[in-house]
């Protein structure tokens, strides 16, 4: 053979790890370090701190701790379920929270009036933002954190106009939501399983819809995939439509639990939870890898972090200071790096 | 093959130029790069047509130049991370937390400590070492500077919480280092002329320092500027020490403006820092834009939200107006560049 | 008359550089061998080939990027080992490529600065960068090279010409720092430039003989014999010629280039060729800074293959024809549609396929298997609608990878894994696999594949024809062209210059060269 085949820039990377044609690399193929970890880390991590909660408080069970824990981690796996689809295309939504906040009080104010369609009308809505917010973002090419701290500026001030700075309770017609928080399948509240099977119907979704791949795809080589014809702008405009959906699904929960919304009480707090049990969940940063299902973990360990503190002796002031500190850590320890990429 | 040169590259002499009136030799006057002063100027005259009591008033100025000297003070942090490329979401934990610590250790109604001006060192310098670990975290474990600031930011809530604790809220004595802020010299307050040397230090270090020059190069090409020599971690590190410590003296000057420590600070801060560094042309990319610019759009915003306040519009419509106005200014700067190739993330 | 000592005569005499027998193999591939050579002090030395005879391999050795398997590098006088690219900085080699390495947003006079340790050292003090210093050795620099660009300039506002001179600047300042006669290496400098804007560049070069010697890479022979005093020829990894420039003539270097002159195989006339609406119709494209005046028809079940150096803007012409890259005059049909509008999304979805270059980052999705990546553009049976049926991809994958003989035959595998002849063969299966394919544009498709991998896509560049497919190719080598092409079009410096029907009339491997370069 001669070297008439090499062209000017024959680069040694191009034969892959394999030096020559006739061996790939296919005996080690399936299962490195990573992939082990990325099936069921979560899933031992949610067990780990669920033990250790046990360990220093044997009344976890018998006190309604998975009644507490199940209802903190319906909201926040609703949030992230939201937050992963979009880290799974390689952006990130800061607003998506806001628009839970935004979409309770709506819903407080039409489900009097408006009954079930009132869930329609704010689980609509949100959505509807959130396909605004991936259109800006996909077709005006701007970076995503910005955009949507922008929107979230918005949507903070909207909330606080919306509730003028106090509280937006339900005007009747509460009782259509009482079977959420009130009914119970294995002692957990129905509002739980619901969110599971969303997860599971999201899971579905991005593993046997081509709609669902084409987000692997766009997250994983933005550039391979416009060049196989995908069109990575739709896909970004769906995943922060999805966003916007869940968004507006936990406003429903926020007002099933407490009847009312406010940017202060219940439910105005599940940003950075949301991401952080996201990635806990086994998302990655950088897009293109995420299941739903391990989300599911994600959220619960998440939740258990604050209940996981107190049995600590971490005072519940330091909750942020926990939380960012899960993030960074959870971020640091995923993320996948290699020596020539530029990380900003 | 080959390619036209990227679009104009704002230089930081030409706004200077504008800025002290004094021409630099040879310095190319570019329509866009005087568009940002001149729609101040035009902010001013509308506001001042509109309310022609109130507006243009001694008085105004200073509440104007009050309020902007916060922003002004974290706007020359921010403005080197995203230059870098980067940014910082940590500016108000970080307010938070170093406010704090400030008021507890000055004269206080809740403990007897006062250290006086060390109170503001001890600040500074507590921000200046988070800046320090939101660098080291980037640069060492390369986890992206949105995910270590945004972490870090609510560590730092958490951490003023925490020192904050459970007492009463503690209001720092009359007189001495409260009334600093408030004081003044030719008819300006102190807090403006504290903002107004530390613009233009950082603007010096943006022009004639090799942290500054490296800090355009390293967000014009990170890689070109590592093949070139430049050690682009340590001058990435630098730089966020630097925004940390911009963001723990506003959090100090806060509480002096303030008076006491509620344990949140500066909320809405961030949306219009980084909304002014946009507006005033710096890009999200980084490499291109700098603090003076930054200046600019800060007073741009300063004024409008003053217009508005005495317009009698109410405090929420304003933030969404910052928002509204952040979304405007970074599809705005967008959108010539969008190609069907480009990513952004 | 002055004496000189024995050791100042040697130290006259020094070559700047001497190499002897270097070699460098990458896997079965030897890419230089026994390569050895010398470079006089104050000389311009040209060095030519064709693609792939081994002259960037060559480059990358000499500028510390590869380590040489086999054989010795001296550098004025001492023997040297480039372990990495500041080792050769410090032996005094400086590099201009054809990428620019400039920071655009800083000054010139600080890019100039950037290229050595000792520019940082010199401009400044404490930190704080003292500028009067700084624009005065940039203006030294420059006006070494003839030039007068202010070095407080931008260097993004600059033209391409100054920007190249910036570059030179600066890599002789690099290799000025180590107070040895610098070698300069000038890597197809010409090729970003307009012809007319050529002229400063050979006075710069000349002006660069004072102080140094310069490797001039280029493909145009021209400029080589009016620049150079010596040229060095390049084929199949070893260096075939070396001569003066005096001695040898335009059509004495074609020939050392290529060895031996092949001619082209008659081929038969394809399948209903060049009647009826043509697959692609290329009027009259241009694109400012890349090609002008480019037409061109590709009818169905013929392979038109496109032959030309680095710069020749081949490769941009069939990234407009996907739409990966935007054109400013002109006219591209697809079956007869005006393709201007089209996103690649819709240049898919009307049968068009794209084999990249980049096959890393274009050409597939990393991370994904190779059954996901082949089934990626066209599902075909292995989806109804937007559901997928994962055992019918299963069914296809493994039926292709069959086909393709992907080795090994793991469809779950992910692609990014799979040598780099194997990636390309599912790459290429991923648009094969459409029942709807009418145009197979192929950049670079040989690129890195051994003889057999090359076999196969061969073949499958054949059956696509059969298939009446049209096929557009951009070929690494005459040979490859030669190989699978009906119709052959020759482009240099952005113009078509020749185009052989090889149905109707022959050709040489020598008439194509003096074509391209």
């Amino acid at each position: 053979m001669s070297a008439d085949t090499l062209s000017t820039d024959f680069q040694e990377s191009d034969t892959g790890t394999g030096e020559d044609d006739t061996q790939g690399t296919g005996s080690k193929r399936r299962f490195s370090a990573r992939d082990v970890w990325q099936s069921f880390g979560p899933v031992v991590v949610c067990l780990a701190i669920i033990g250790l909660v046990i360990v220093l408080n044997r009344a976890f069970f018998g006190g309604g701790g998975p009644g507490i824990l199940a209802l903190q981690a319906t909201f926040i796996l609703l949030v992230s379920l939201g937050q992963s689809c979009v880290l799974n295309v390689g952006s990130i939504d800061l607003s998506n929270a806001a628009l839970a906040v935004v979409a309770a009080m709506i819903l407080a104010q039409t489900l009097g009036s408006l009954g079930p369609m009132a869930l329609v009308l704010s689980i609509g809505l949100a959505t509807l933002f959130g396909l605004i917010n991936g259109l800006l973002i996909a077709y005006a090419q701007v970076p995503s954190f910005a955009l949507t701290l922008g929107t979230l500026g918005i949507l903070q001030a909207s909330a606080l106009v919306i509730s003028n700075a106090s509280t937006v309770y339900v005007k009747g017609g509460a009782v259509l939501l009482d079977p959420l928080f009130g009914s119970f399948i294995a002692r957990l509240p129905l509002a739980f399983w619901i969110a599971i099977v969303l997860a599971v119907v999201l899971w579905a979704f991005l593993r046997f819809t081509r709609p669902g791949e084409a987000m692997k795809a766009v997250g994983l080589s933005e550039t391979g995939a416009i060049f196989s014809g995908i069109g990575n702008r739709r896909v970004k405009i769906l995943a922060f439509g999805l966003s916007g959906f869940f968004a507006g699904v936990t406003g429903v929960v926020i007002i099933a639990q407490g009847g009312a919304a406010s940017t202060f009480g219940l439910g105005s707090d599940l940003l950075l939870p949301g991401i952080a049990a996201a990635i806990v969940g086994g998302t990655a940063i950088t897009g293109g890898t995420t299941n739903p299902l391990l989300v599911i973990f994600g959220a619960l360990t998440v939740a258990m972090i604050p209940i996981a503190s107190a049995a600590l002796g971490v005072p519940t002031t330091a909750q942020s200071l926990v939380y960012g500190l899960v993030i960074i850590v959870a971020v640091a320890l995923t993320i996948r790096r290699s020596g020539n990429d530029v990380i900003k | 093959m080959s390619n036209t040169s990227t679009a104009f590259a704002p230089e930081p002499e030409a706004v200077e130029a504008a800025q002290t009136g004094k021409a630099r030799t040879r310095k190319r006057w570019d329509i866009r790069r005087g568009g940002e002063v001149a729609a101040l100027i035009l902010l001013i005259l509308v506001f001042s047509l509109l309310n022609r009591d109130t507006f243009p008033t001694l008085i105004n100025l200073q509440a104007i130049l009050d309020q902007a000297s916060i922003p002004l003070i974290i706007g020359v942090g921010a403005t080197l991370v995203i230059l870098l490329g980067c940014i910082d979401l940590s500016v108000e934990g970080l307010m938070s937390a170093c406010g704090v610590t400030f008021a507890l250790l000055s004269a206080n109604s809740r403990m007897t400590m006062d250290l006086g001006v060390w109170a503001v060192v001890v600040g500074v310098a507590l921000g200046a070492a988070i800046g320090l670990a939101n660098g080291l975290i980037h640069t060492l474990l390369k986890v992206p500077s949105f995910i270590v600031t945004l972490g870090m930011g609510f560590v730092g809530f958490g951490l003023a919480s925490v020192i904050y604790g459970t007492d009463s809220l503690p209001l720092l004595d009359g007189g001495g280092i409260k009334s600093w802020p408030a004081q003044q010299f030719l008819n300006l307050p102190y807090s403006f002329w504290l903002a107004a040397v530390v613009v233009a230090v950082g603007a010096l270090v943006g022009r004639y320092t090799r942290l500054g020059r490296f800090t355009y190069a390293i967000g014009n090409n990170e890689q070109i500027a590592r093949s070139n020599g430049v050690p682009v971690r340590w001058y990435k590190t630098a730089v966020f020490t630097i925004a940390g410590a911009c963001s723990g003296l506003a959090g100090v000057l806060t509480i002096m403006q303030l008076g006491s420590s509620p344990a949140q600070i500066g909320s809405g801060v961030l949306f219009l820092t980084i909304a002014a560094v946009v507006i005033g042309g710096t890009s999200l990319g980084g490499g291109k834009g700098g603090i003076l610019r930054t200046a600019v759009g800060v007073l741009m915003l300063t004024v409008l939200n003053n217009g508005l306040l005495i317009a009698g519009v109410s405090v929420n419509i304003r933030s969404a107006v910052s928002g509204g106005i952040l979304i405007v200014a970074i599809v705005a700067a967008a959108w010539p560049y969008r190609s069907r190739l480009r990513i952004m993330k | 008359m002055s004496q000189t000592t024995p050791a100042e005569q040697a130290s006259n005499e020094t070559p700047v550089l001497r190499l002897a027998a270097i070699s460098k193999t990458f896997g079965k591939v030897a890419a230089v061998k026994g390569v050895s050579l010398e470079i006089g002090r104050n000389e311009v030395v040209g060095l030519i080939g064709e693609n792939g005879a081994g002259k960037s391999t060559l480059l990358k050795i000499l500028t510390g990027i590869y380590q040489p398997d086999a054989g010795t590098i001296e550098a004025n006088g001492q023997t040297v080992k480039f372990r990495r690219p500041q080792d050769s900085v410090d032996a005094g080699i400086g590099v201009v490529h054809q990428e620019q390495s400039l920071l655009t947003n800083l000054s010139v006079a600080e890019n100039i600065a950037m290229g050595s340790a000792a520019g940082h050292g010199e401009g400044t003090k404490f930190g704080f960068y003292r500028w009067g210093r700084l624009n005065r050795e940039a203006t030294k620099v420059l006006s070494r090279v003839g030039g007068n660009i202010d070095p407080r300039a931008t260097v993004g506002d600059l033209s391409f010409v100054d920007r190249q001179m910036v570059e030179i600047a600066r890599a002789l300042r690099a290799g000025e720092a180590t107070h040895t006669m610098p070698l300069l290496i000038l890597d197809e400098p010409t090729s970003v430039l307009e012809r007319g804007e050529t002229e400063t560049l050979e006075r710069e070069i000349r002006a660069l003989k004072e102080f140094g010697s310069v490797i001039f890479v280029s493909h145009r022979l021209e400029e080589v014999l009016r620049i150079c005093d010596r040229i060095l020829v390049m084929r199949d990894g070893e260096l075939v010629a070396d001569r003066m420039t005096e001695e040898v003539t335009e059509d004495e270097l074609f020939l050392l280039m290529i060895g031996h002159e092949s001619e082209a195989p008659q081929r038969a006339s394809a399948v209903g060729l060049e009647t009826g609406t043509p697959v692609l119709d290329i009027r009259n494209l241009s694109a400012r800074g890349a090609y002008r005046d480019v037409s061109l028809t590709v009818y169905p079940g013929q392979c038109v293959a496109i032959v030309g150096t680095r710069g020749s803007g081949r490769g941009e012409v069939c990234r407009a024809v996907f739409g990966a890259a935007t054109y400013d005059e002109g006219q591209i049909l697809v079956q007869g549609r005006d393709i201007r509008h089209w996103t690649m999304r819709q240049a898919v979805r009307h049968g068009v396929a794209y084999v990249p270059a980049e096959r890393k980052v274009e050409g597939l999705v990393a991370g994904m298997a190779g059954a996901e990546n082949l089934t990626l553009a066209h599902p075909g049976p292995s989806a109804v609608g937007p559901f997928l049926r994962p055992r019918a991809r299963k069914r296809m994958a493994t039926d292709w990878f069959e086909r393709l003989d992907v080795r090994p035959r793991d469809p779950k595998m992910r692609l990014e894994r799979f040598s780099g002849g194997n990636q390309q063969k599912v790459v290429m299966g991923k648009w094969l696999a459409s029942e709807d394919l009418q145009l197979l544009v192929l950049d670079h498709p040989l690129r890195g594949l051994d003889a057999g991998a090359s076999e196969t896509v061969n073949a499958q560049v054949q059956d696509a024809c059969s298939r009446n497919v049209g096929v557009l190719l951009i070929a690494d080598t005459i040979e490859e062209a030669f190989d699978m092409a009906h119709v052959i079009v020759v482009m240099r410096d952005g113009e078509v210059t020749a185009r052989y029907d090889l149905s109707v009339e022959s050709t040489t491997s020598l008439d194509l060269l003096e074509g391209m370069v």
